[in-house]
């Protein structure tokens, strides 16, 4: 079967200018490298980190060098061992958003798929609902009904975005469960979990991945978003989005202690993207003959 | 949301709770008049964080009532000056009975509200009957309670009968605003005696004042007044950098400051404030219930370092609930001060050798997290593990303060003369201390201030040294006003802003 089968008619396919493949590597690449070096710095927090998270004893708002490389907070805690820890929390918010959402979502969008008629159109009318309700909402209701922990905030990212993935799942299912090979399919006998898992699922992952590497960059900005406000990790835990927030007042005298998480928040967000968009071109045979 | 007693009756309101700011006490004013001719027609624009949710005071409309109207469109029988003392304002005479319990008011002649109808004692009546009322939100509802009887032998005589005596009688009287008795709708319009009448009140945005031409006293030194509101410290500080307002009633962060300070376009006052940061334990909830561990928690934590890091070199600390502006304040920074060796032998003693662990309530808004983050900190050094869990004002109210469901928190309290707190044993934070009961209930019912201060100077001490709270520190007041201003108040005194002596060079 043709994965071109997956999103509607089939196009010959080109094949791609040689300067295009190249291109499209080097998107792939870069985000790679950006999403890489923050991965890489969450990583070693998980083994080093310049100071103890906790260590007060670096003066107020120390300028850069000196023992500290960003200089200090308020409290005189070191800014790169922050932006160390927050790195960590970035990608474990975007990566615990992002399974949820995947989880909930695929197992949603395949079910809505199926259904028929009004149930159909109630499981539809649903997701958009879900969609339009604000992630913010979401977050203050879980966090009131649970406690402002990095736990919640994930499980607001994910549920709210669970019903952006359902709603693509569901329609790439119902082109795929359109096509011929799977009225062969069930024709010699193959059960509805097996024709899902063996001849659905296949067919729907690139431009799934794609979707989801997408969601990431949004789920980690969200959990920023989350913390600034106080919905997300809590203190100490230094969070990008809260280390923003207790850096606003100060931006004027100490600058580093909002620059540095916001440019590791804007190189990651980039970083997922470019990734995403380079999978798409090369995972998706469709966009490839479009845009070739 | 900060502890002030408005919200203590229930009007937490998502507006005030953001940077609220307010305090009160001390000494001082606003810059004297310098040179150079002011304008008597100017316009003086206020910046405030401070939007009031409603015109009336007893309906809870936030701090923001107070400052804007209090004192500039109503009036009390008393008023509260900027330094802290009480003066006679729309009484001009008084008299107190020998039995303590009966009060004489002659109310001040020609006195006119701004529909133009004559003060009577009927309206002095009215408006004590609604700051007592059972559907008043009033902040000193409570205090008040006392008042047993009111009559009104003649147009200018208002008797007062109290239930037991209050020495604080007088001083509450400050803040109970006489209203027109025949006044309608008090949530968006008023009918006050103050020396400006409410032009108009745009929602979200600004509250305009005009100078009332019937005044009965000297008029404002200016003829209209805008306070301007902002949602944050930052927008505020720009409105005042680029002269869209005059001053901002109160700064919220020492580092916006270096602006203003070094520019002679501006003046920056540091006045004396009343609003504490407390780490309030639950003393009724284990481990808490040990003096010793109190002590110890207290001995641990720096508070100098934390003021230090919230409020680079302003601020005061405290050793106790009292500020310096309380008639019955004295220096106890020394009792329970910073000591992580004595901390460590009392947590031995108290059987807490090895340490244990607890969960700070935080409120989800600054200064509290710094705060909490610091005292986790602190307290990992002596062997106490923190847990913070951040909540929302509205869950702080619900689960602190009406269910005492909380190990310990963090929250401000802004009032002045607050201390008497500690001799409620139902209050949120559980202290309870017979002698301290007995103390708060007998300084009330004094006789003469010299004895009510001496028994609070005992609550003072007792308090501290059972570390009931651990009072972290004393909150600085910083007016930042251009410097064609003068005459303003420095020191916010509960929340007030006096704008009529203001004086604004053309």
């Amino acid at each position: 079967m043709n994965r071109a089968d997956v999103l509607g008619p089939v196009r010959p396919e080109k094949a791609p200018p040689s300067g295009r493949r190249s291109r499209r590597s080097a998107t792939l690449v870069t985000g790679c490298v950006l999403a890489g070096l923050i991965a890489l710095l969450a990583l070693v927090s998980l083994f080093w980190l310049p100071y103890p998270a906790d260590d007060t004893s670096g003066g107020r708002l120390a300028g850069p060098g000196d023992g500290h490389l960003l200089g200090t907070d308020k409290l005189g805690r070191d800014l790169f061992t922050q932006v160390m820890t927050g790195s960590r929390i970035a990608v474990e918010a975007g990566l615990g958003s992002v399974i949820v959402a995947a989880v909930l979502g695929v197992t949603l969008g395949v079910l809505a798929a199926f259904a028929q008629g009004w149930l159909d159109d109630t499981l539809a009318a649903f997701l958009d609902i879900l969609i339009a309700f604000p992630t913010l909402l979401l977050a203050m209701l879980i966090v009131a009904a649970r406690s402002a922990t990095l736990g919640s905030a994930v499980l607001a990212i994910g549920l709210a975005q669970s019903a952006v993935v359902a709603r693509l799942v569901r329609v790439l299912v119902k082109r795929v469960l359109a096509q011929d090979y799977i009225t062969a399919a069930r024709t010699s006998g193959t059960s509805w979990p097996r024709t899902v898992a063996g001849h659905v699922l296949p067919n729907i992952w690139p431009t799934l991945v794609v979707n989801l590497a997408l969601q990431f960059g949004l789920a980690v900005l969200a959990e920023a978003g989350l913390s600034y406000l106080g919905l997300g990790a809590p203190p100490p835990n230094a969070s990008w989005g809260r280390m923003l927030q207790e850096a606003q007042a100060t931006f004027t005298t100490a600058p580093a202690g909002a620059l540095a998480p916001g440019i590791l928040l804007v190189l990651l967000v980039i970083g997922v993207n470019l990734i995403a968009d380079g999978l798409r071109d090369t995972l998706d045979p469709a966009t490839r003959g479009r845009r070739a | 949301m900060r502890i002030n007693k408005t919200f203590l009756y229930g009007t937490a309101t998502a507006a005030t709770l953001a940077l609220t700011a307010t305090a009160c006490g001390g000494s001082g004013s606003g810059g004297s008049a310098s040179g150079g001719a002011w304008d008597k027609n100017a316009t003086v624009n206020i910046g405030s964080l401070y939007e009031p949710q409603n015109l009336d005071n007893t309906a809870g409309g936030g701090q923001g009532v107070t400052e804007a109207l209090n004192g500039n469109v109503y009036e009390g029988l008393f008023k509260l000056t900027d330094e802290g003392k009480v003066e006679k304002l729309l009484a001009e005479d008084y008299k107190v009975g020998d039995d303590g319990l009966t009060y004489t008011f002659t109310l001040r002649d020609g006195v006119k509200f701004h529909s133009g109808k004559q003060l009577t004692s009927q309206d002095v009546k009215y408006s004590l009957e609604k700051v007592i009322a059972d559907d008043s939100q009033s902040a000193r509802k409570s205090n008040l309670a006392v008042i047993k009887d009111i009559a009104t032998p003649d147009a200018r005589t208002v008797k007062v009968t109290l239930s037991k005596k209050s020495i604080s009688f007088v001083y509450n009287l400050s803040y109970v605003w006489v209203i027109n008795s025949q006044a309608k709708n008090l949530k968006t319009t008023e009918d006050g005696t103050g020396p400006y009448t409410l032009a108009k009140w745009t929602r979200g945005s600004a509250l305009s004042l005009d100078r009332f031409p019937g005044y009965w006293g000297d008029a404002a030194n200016n003829k209209r007044v805008v306070f301007h509101y902002y949602k944050d410290a930052t927008a505020l500080n720009n409105a005042l950098l680029t002269n869209a307002v005059d001053v901002v009633t109160s700064e919220q962060s020492p580092d916006a400051l270096d602006q203003f300070k070094n520019n002679q376009n501006y003046k920056v006052t540091d006045g004396n404030s009343t609003t504490k940061l407390l780490l309030a334990f639950n003393d009724k909830a284990k481990p808490f219930t040990d003096v010793k561990v109190r002590q110890a928690v207290s001995s641990a934590i720096d508070d100098k370092k934390l003021l230090e890091s919230v409020w680079g070199g302003y601020g005061k600390l405290i050793g106790s609930m009292v500020p310096p502006s309380d008639p019955w304040y004295e220096d106890l920074t020394k009792v329970n001060a910073y000591d992580p060796a004595r901390a460590k032998t009392l947590l031995a003693e108290a059987g807490y050798g090895k340490g244990f662990s607890f969960t700070l309530d935080t409120p989800n808004y600054d200064p509290h997290p710094t705060a909490a983050t610091f005292i986790k900190s602190e307290l990992a050094k002596v062997g106490i593990t923190v847990r913070i869990n951040t909540i929302t004002p509205d869950e702080w109210y619900t689960k602190v303060y009406k269910n005492h469901d909380f190990t310990a928190t963090l929250q401000e309290h802004v009032n002045d003369r607050d201390l008497v707190w500690y001799g409620n044993p139902d209050f949120y934070w559980g202290y309870d201390d017979k002698q301290v009961t007995q103390w708060v209930e007998q300084a009330e019912e004094a006789s003469t201030t010299a004895e009510q201060t001496e028994l609070l100077k005992k609550v003072n001490r007792k308090t501290a040294e059972d570390a009931a709270s651990d009072w972290l520190y004393l909150y600085p007041q910083i007016v930042v006003a251009s410097s064609k201003l003068s005459g303003y108040p420095v020191n916010g005194l509960n929340s007030q802003f006096h704008a009529y002596d203001i004086k604004k060079k053309g």
